[in-house]
């Protein structure tokens, strides 16, 4: 059974050293599918194998009488086998379930064959392949264990209107007490197990949400406490104008109403107001453009009247010059000078 | 009260068989109390009907692991028609399993066997004449994992669901069969339970066939996942027990031991390979080296340079000006600040 290509390399064929190595390179390449050890020594009995025997062909003499026959072609030999046949009994089979099968009623067997049902709640990411012929994915779990999921929905729910006509019951009463296939202790673990699960959930999403929170809060922490500056700041500027006259107005105290601060400011301003202000009125009321003018700088009948500025002694030049009169220092004059620098 | 039910003479026996019947626990205990002045327990509704003897025989062969035992344990919990027999030497011959399954009056058999302490064939055989298939069992879970919570009633009848794709072949019609023959409890055995509680489940995805058993909740058909769970690889059928000639092989097994093999392989040839690509570096480089032969007209475009006038320094150089780096200090802050 075994097919002998011949690949033409313009080598000597008879030199065996070269074909030993061929062989055995071929033998190591050949798919283990061939080789019986791997099956079990049961069904060694059931092929019809002759490998050993062809492993027998391969030896020189064999090999170059075959050659002097004409059989082998000159060049490098490779061995390639035949494609592999499976066996597929059709007839055999349809025969043996023929003769195997029981025709027991339904109530018996209690098997359904169907597809997956659609659920009510059907998402869209399922992706359960409905049809008959489309292929399930055996690596996407998910949709996986969702299909004999939806299978095993579909039979019951084909079955239990059936079960009810052959009256056998689904439901178990609640004061039938009965072993179970899993023993209570085990199912004491299984809930331990899965109340820890939700509770480590729990704990996980309190510990979240705490993390949110106090970001959060610090957020808010911190945008209250600019907006108090802000607002502290402001009220500074607008005191500070209103200290140094640009604004006469007060509404920025009714903002926030505290007395203190009320009274404070008003006494301040209040002895800001008389002071300075009555000099200033009457400067500005004689010399500066601004007050009542017309007719203050002429006399009237009064301050002609009134002598209690005279002095008799300045009047007739008796009083005692201020610092004009007697300057001992006084400088010679020019034809003085002259005549005096003449002599020196 | 074992005393008080010999006295009565001939009773004991009879409340014995009264006992056959599904066992109801406390509340059958409750009518023998009541029913002490009574001569006879009345026999179960049900005897006399079983008539599917259906019996199946489970058992492993030396050399399974922890998990194949637990899943043995956990077919046999499940089916309430399955007897348990020790386990079997592997020096005898498979033929010796149809003798077995004969003393123990069995007529299916789930023959597990375990090879390399690494992977666990299955066999599952209709015994004296019928056919037989052997599968790689692979992704095994048992009972007693904690992912699976439902919990059904031990020995409770199942409904069996197929995959409407074991209708389309004829090997996957014949597996079906045998698979509903073997899995589905007999109506009216004495251990099994009245009520129908939960759904083995055959799907062929990926060439091979999925097992699931789910528990059901509620009528409106809500499940929860009982367990085992396990995938099988079907390899041949046989048309006889254990042996005969061979009905279908299946093209795309591999075994496990080829597929070990191919990793190993793969990994050797890279590492080869790797070697290789190192010799060859190294011959290359200790080669001898082809000397150049001298190339006569290499000189043509040779043109030789001007003499320049040779100068005789005889005063010293004048001292280079060192500019001073101002940014030396910058940089060694720069440099100890990307240290830090």
């Amino acid at each position: 059974m075994l097919v002998l290509l011949s690949v033409f390399l313009g080598r000597n064929f008879c030199s065996t050293t070269c074909f030993r190595s061929a062989s055995l390179h071929f033998l190591s390449t050949r798919p283990a599918s061939y080789m019986p050890t791997m099956e079990s020594a049961e069904e060694e009995s059931l092929h019809d194998q002759s490998s050993e025997e062809e492993a027998g062909e391969l030896s020189d003499g064999e090999l170059q009488e075959a050659f002097s026959k004409g059989l082998l072609k000159p060049g490098m030999n490779v061995l390639a086998e035949k494609n592999k046949k499976f066996v597929n009994n059709v007839g055999g089979l349809k025969q043996c379930l023929a003769d195997f099968r029981k025709d027991l009623p339904w109530v018996e067997r209690l098997d359904m064959t169907n597809l997956p049902a659609e659920g009510v709640l059907s998402k869209p990411e399922e992706k359960v392949p409905a049809g008959i012929n489309s292929e399930l994915d055996a690596d996407d779990d998910f949709q996986r264990e969702m299909f004999f999921y939806r299978q095993g929905q579909a039979t019951v729910l084909e079955a239990l209107p059936l079960l009810k006509v052959h009256n056998i019951a689904t439901k178990r009463p609640d004061d039938y007490f009965a072993e179970m296939a899993k023993s209570d202790q085990q199912m004491q673990k299984i809930r331990q197990k899965l109340i820890t699960k939700q509770m480590i959930l729990e704990r996980s999403e309190k510990a979240k949400k705490l993390r949110e929170q106090r970001k959060f809060g610090k957020k808010v922490q911190i945008e209250v406490i600019q907006k108090r500056q802000k607002e502290k700041k402001a009220m500074m500027s607008a005191v500070k104008k209103y200290q140094k006259g640009m604004t006469d107005k007060l509404d920025f105290l009714d903002g926030d109403q505290k007395a203190a601060k009320n009274s404070s400011d008003a006494s301040k301003k209040a002895v800001a107001k008389k002071g300075p202000n009555a000099k200033r009125k009457y400067k500005d009321q004689r010399f500066g453009f601004g007050g009542k003018k017309s007719g203050k700088k002429w006399n009237t009948k009064e301050s002609f009247n009134d002598v209690s500025g005279f002095r008799a002694k300045m009047a007739h030049d008796k009083g005692a010059r201020k610092g004009k009169g007697g300057n001992k220092n006084k400088r010679p004059g020019k034809s003085v000078r002259r005549k005096m620098k003449g002599r020196s | 009260m074992a005393a008080s039910k010999r006295k009565r003479g001939g009773e004991g026996p009879a409340d014995k068989k009264g006992k056959f019947v599904v066992d109801e626990g406390e509340a059958q205990v409750e009518t023998k109390k009541a029913t002490r002045n009574e001569v006879l327990v009345p026999a179960p509704v049900s005897m006399g009907k079983w008539t599917n003897k259906e019996r199946v025989l489970i058992f492993s062969s030396r050399g399974i692991n922890f998990r194949t035992r637990h899943l043995m344990q956990d077919l046999r919990t499940m089916m309430p028609h399955s007897k348990a027999d020790t386990k079997m030497d592997r020096k005898d011959k498979l033929f010796v399993v149809n003798e077995v399954c004969e003393i123990k009056n069995c007529n299916k058999c789930l023959f597990f066997e375990a090879k390399k302490k690494q992977d666990l064939y299955m066999w599952i055989s209709s015994c004296p004449h019928g056919p037989s298939a052997k599968f790689l069992v692979q992704n095994i879970h048992t009972l007693a994992e904690l992912k699976m919570t439902g919990n059904c009633l031990k020995g409770s009848r199942p409904l069996l669901s197929f995959d409407p794709k074991f209708d389309k072949e004829p090997h996957y019609a014949l597996l079906k069969e045998l698979f509903i023959q073997t899995f589905s409890t007999p109506r009216y055995h004495p251990k099994s339970q009245p009520f129908v509680d939960h759904v083995y489940t055959f799907s062929i995805a990926d060439n091979r066939i999925w097992f699931r058993n789910y528990q059901i909740i509620e009528e409106d058909a809500s499940l929860v996942e009982i367990g085992p769970r396990f995938v099988l690889n079907l390899i041949k059928i046989f048309q006889g027990s254990f042996g005969g000639p061979t009905l279908y092989e299946n093209p795309n097994f591999r075994s496990p031991n080829l597929h070990r093999r191919e990793l190993r392989l793969a990994a050797a040839a890279k590492v080869r390979e790797k070697q290789m690509v190192k010799e060859l570096q190294k011959i290359k480089r200790k080669e001898a080296k082809e000397d150049i032969d001298e190339d006569v007209t290499a000189d043509v475009f040779v043109t030789p340079n001007e003499e320049k006038p040779v100068h005789i320094q005889t005063e010293p150089p004048a001292p280079k000006v060192v500019k001073k780096n101002k940014h030396k200090a910058f940089k060694r802050q720069r440099m100890q600040r990307g240290r830090r």
